[in-house]
């Protein structure tokens, strides 16, 4: 299978957070509290690209985006890539790998039990997500992969938990998880743009070539 | 990553602070000079920039350790990491919005519950009260911390100026309220202004500080300028910013955290590591600019000086 346009400019487009954070680390351009802005734009990262991820096949229905389906995959395994950074942040960086600290962490943390869970559930989609797999799993790997939704709920209610009194972003997100999630549903689902708008058309040709 | 920092390496504040006006001004002024100078930090003088802040002396401390022996922190970290809510709830957006904040005239109201109410203007605070160095641990319930050089003095010294009633029994702490100057204000996120409470034992106690300078030089804005409180032993929120009216009260305050999230912020919020926040871990800290977690001591090392304060109070009811 040949690699395409939108796969390419995925694959820089999720590369340039972490190259940003690990140059910034290692330039001390972090603020005071580099560990502390590894942590938060890590999470922040593997939060928007989950969302980027649910959204793929709404946008693909309707305007027939087509080519997004071809990057679908690549997207979720990169909000799987930063959600397991942030946690090895979190308990290495942060934590220094000292278990019982760690440990400590996450019994007495409910936001950190939550934003766990949704990383624990994200490793077996990461692992079937070879097309040999899905094809091999039919319809099951259908239902598996819908565990992206309740991985993304459980993020999105980690964020919210995680914040500081200011609730207005995460909230946001909250609303547009609600709103990607009720476009799957029927009868929304079956919404389609009667005119596909040229540029439209344009791009998805653009993005699908090899 | 252990390093000493004589105060005269620290980058000076004029550089850190307007190293974005500098970028700007670059447009229009001689972009080399100005990169030059910028590269040698302690080198021959800065070109003369209109946008300066007033207080152009470099830091200094009278020591690079606290009573513990723990290293200050460098000045630039202290100035550009800060939580201010009323600018940013964002760590670096304060020092940037905040450059423009008015701090002169200003003037502090201090009344309720005593017999000598009087506003002080910060000229008159200047006056009255010797400012002195204090080296204190900055304890913020996020779970890093800083040593600090405070200048100031021990609020108990305003307090008794006003001379608080028999009745008064806890003080009560407001910070400017402005939205015009303070864009967060504009929000509704949290109930402005910002309050802060403290029994007036612990007001009256010889480490509780009100503090108008670190490293010898005068607060900046997003430290809290022109005066703020300091409770060492207390988590840092409690050491509310900008203050301008202090009240002697008979009932125990609510603090703005207090009213935003109950289960989260007590009244007292002493610094104890035994005592668990939903978010953060208070068993351990990381100091600001070394690397690695240290433990977090009761009262922020404090014990031997506040303890006697809560004898036969439960910390973990009274949190």
């Amino acid at each position: 299978m040949k690699i395409t346009r939108g796969q390419i400019f995925t694959h820089i487009l999720c590369l340039l957070p972490i190259s940003f954070l690990v140059l910034g680390y290692f330039r001390n351009a972090l603020t005071a509290n580099p560990i502390q802005a590894l942590t938060l734009r890590s999470g922040h990262t593997a939060v928007n690209l989950l969302m980027l991820t649910l959204a793929c096949r709404p946008l693909s229905d309707i305007f027939g985006l087509t080519a997004l389906m071809k990057i679908r995959v690549i997207l979720g395994l990169y909000a799987f890539f930063y959600a397991l950074f942030h946690f090895l942040v979190f308990a290495g960086l942060d934590f220094e790998f000292n278990l019982k600290w760690v440990w400590e962490e996450i019994r007495f943390k409910p936001f950190i039990q939550i934003g766990l869970s949704s990383l624990v559930l994200l490793i077996p989609l990461a692992v079937t997500s070879t097309v040999r797999l899905r094809k091999k799993m039919g319809k099951r790997w259908q239902l598996l992969h819908r565990l992206a939704y309740v991985a993304a709920a459980l993020s999105v209610l980690h964020y919210l938990m995680a914040s500081k009194g200011d609730f207005v972003i995460p909230a946001i997100y909250g609303m547009l998880l609600f709103f990607l999630l009720i476009l799957r549903l029927p009868p929304l689902n079956k919404t389609r743009l009667a005119n596909q708008p040229r540029w439209v058309s344009n791009l998805n040709q653009f993005l699908l070539k090899t | 990553m252990k390093h000493l920092i004589n105060s005269s390496e620290i980058t000076p504040e004029e550089l850190y602070v307007s190293r974005r006006r500098f970028i700007k001004n670059a447009l229009t002024a001689s972009a080399a000079a100005l990169l030059a100078g910028a590269c040698q930090p302690g080198q021959g003088d800065l070109p003369a920039a209109p946008t300066l802040t007033p207080d152009t002396k470099p830091p200094t401390a009278s020591s690079l350790r606290d009573d513990m022996g723990n290293l200050l922190t460098d000045y630039n970290s202290i100035v550009s990491y800060t939580n201010y809510y009323e600018f940013s709830t964002d760590k670096q957006g304060p020092t940037r919005l905040a450059q423009s904040f008015q701090t002169v005239p200003w003037s502090v109201a201090v009344g309720g519950l005593v017999g000598n109410p009087r506003t002080f203007t910060t000229e008159e605070i200047k006056s009255l009260f010797e400012s002195e160095e204090r080296i204190y641990r900055m304890r913020c319930v996020e779970g890093w911390s800083m040593v600090i050089p405070w200048m100031g003095f021990p609020l108990n010294r305003l307090l008794e100026v006003v001379e608080p009633t028999a009745r008064a029994k806890y003080v009560r702490l407001e910070t400017l309220y402005d939205p015009d100057q303070m864009p967060n204000q504009r929000t509704q996120i949290f109930p402005w202004p910002y309050i802060e409470g403290l029994r007036l034992d612990e007001a009256m106690h010889d480490l509780t500080l009100l503090a108008t300078g670190i490293y010898g030089k005068s607060l900046t804005p997003q430290n809290g300028a022109p005066i703020r409180l300091v409770v060492p032993w207390k988590y840092g929120f409690k050491s509310i910013k900008s203050i301008v009216k202090i009240d002697l009260v008979e009932e125990m305050p609510v603090s703005l955290w207090m009213a935003s999230a109950p289960n989260e912020y007590g009244f007292y919020a002493n610094v104890n590591p035994n005592v668990n926040h939903p978010r953060w871990s208070q068993a351990t800290e990381r100091r600001i600019g070394q690397n690695g977690r240290i433990d977090t001591l009761l009262f922020n090392g404090y014990e031997d000086e506040v303890a006697n304060l809560y004898q036969g109070m439960d910390l973990v009811v009274n949190f």
